[in-house]
């Protein structure tokens, strides 16, 4: 697999990630409820974690997959280490919302279920891609 | 090409990234959980020891293998429902319900008015972690005048964080789902089918029999006492 078909993968999960939280804010913002099959997600999306300094967790989700997905089709190795830095932090953050969920909140919430799978996805492709470009060209 | 120090400083800006938001997550949380009025230092509280140690399931109070159940129809704002549960909920809670002879059945009714729904949802709410009884008993001991507005989200705080083992983000989390309207309904339906035409309204029989209503003669326990003693002793 080259280098630039790892990248479009990366921003394609980005994008994925984008429209999950971007379904979240919309319900957030503009009333409804969610789809839900676990009956958590109320419950976890209206908890003291689902904020962030009065910023909704979702909202900065999104914003930090527009930017892997901005960043992973930018050419430039700084652009790269950017997105990496942050598919990274992405991981762990949600890593410990899921810990949270468990552990405090005692629910799950089936769209956090669906980030944590496509924040792993986009860091895995992200780092894979960051290793593919540290590579000499003639090996990529 | 990316060069392994930059691969080395994006990771450790991760790392750094990662440990700031998780830091304030929680903070952010623990703020929000302190800014929540202590209601157990208050009026709020109630009588704690009224239902310690008494099993409650859903809308049930009292053991599932008690003969004999009560039906209790009542809005959380009815003033006369109120006076009953401190009335006589105590002393039947005591002599039927914790011996495990009689279990105790809320259906809920918001027929008063806006802060019916917004108290009952609540305390339905609450039911889905088998704390209703509890709920129901906070807000009765706070309860304000009809329809001002008293059922505040900083009175349903301040209750969700009074009552011991109730998770209070689950519970306001989910007064809108399904499930809360599901037994909103269903209490609804069974007050039409049972003809109750005000609160507090009861009725009474074996366990999975036939259930009476009982006459309301006053609003102490002597009414539901009869009944109870009545069916207990067949």
């Amino acid at each position: 697999m080259n280098v630039r078909a790892v990248r479009l993968a990366a921003a394609a999960a980005a994008l994925a990630g984008a429209g999950v939280t971007a379904y979240l804010l919309s319900v957030r913002w503009g009333g409804g409820e969610l789809v839900c099959r676990t009956g958590g997600c109320e419950t976890v999306q209206s908890s003291d974690y689902a904020e962030l300094l009065g910023i909704p967790v979702a909202a900065l989700g999104l914003g930090a997959y527009a930017a892997i997905a901005f960043l992973v089709l930018v050419a430039s190795p700084v652009a790269l280490a950017a997105a990496v830095s942050l598919a990274l932090a992405a991981c762990a953050f949600s890593a410990y919302l899921l810990v949270v969920q468990v552990s405090v909140i005692g629910e799950l919430c089936d769209w956090c279920l669906v980030n944590d799978a496509l924040v792993n996805v986009v860091a895995a492709l992200v780092l894979f891609g960051a290793y593919a470009s540290m590579r000499p060209a003639s090996s990529a | 090409m990316l060069s392994r120090g930059l691969l080395g400083a994006s990771l450790a800006a991760a790392a750094v990234l990662a440990s700031v938001l998780i830091a304030v997550s929680v903070i952010s949380a623990n703020s929000s959980a302190s800014e929540r009025p202590d209601v157990t230092a208050t009026e709020f509280a109630g009588d704690p020891a009224l239902l310690r140690g008494v099993p409650q399931d859903g809308a049930v109070l009292g053991a599932c293998g008690a003969p004999v159940t009560l039906v209790e129809y009542a809005d959380l704002q009815c003033p006369y429902c109120a006076q009953w549960a401190r009335a006589a909920l105590p002393e039947l809670v005591r002599d039927y319900v914790r011996p495990g002879r009689v279990r105790i059945e809320f259906r809920g009714l918001a027929f008063l008015g806006p802060d019916s729904e917004v108290a009952l949802r609540a305390a339905i709410a609450a039911g889905q972690q088998d704390r209703l009884w509890d709920v129901v008993h906070l807000l009765y001991a706070n309860q304000g005048a009809e329809n001002t507005g008293w059922v505040t989200q900083e009175l349903l705080d301040g209750i969700a964080a009074a009552v011991q083992g109730l998770n209070g983000g689950r519970m306001l989390g989910q007064r809108w789902t399904p499930q809360v309207e599901r037994h909103l309904v269903a209490a609804s339906d069974a007050a039409e089918r049972d003809r109750i035409a005000g609160t507090p309204a009861f009725l009474a029989g074996p366990t999975g029999g036939k259930l009476e209503p009982i006459a309301l003669s006053s609003l102490d326990a002597a009414p539901v006492r009869a009944q109870l003693d009545g069916l207990l002793a067949r």
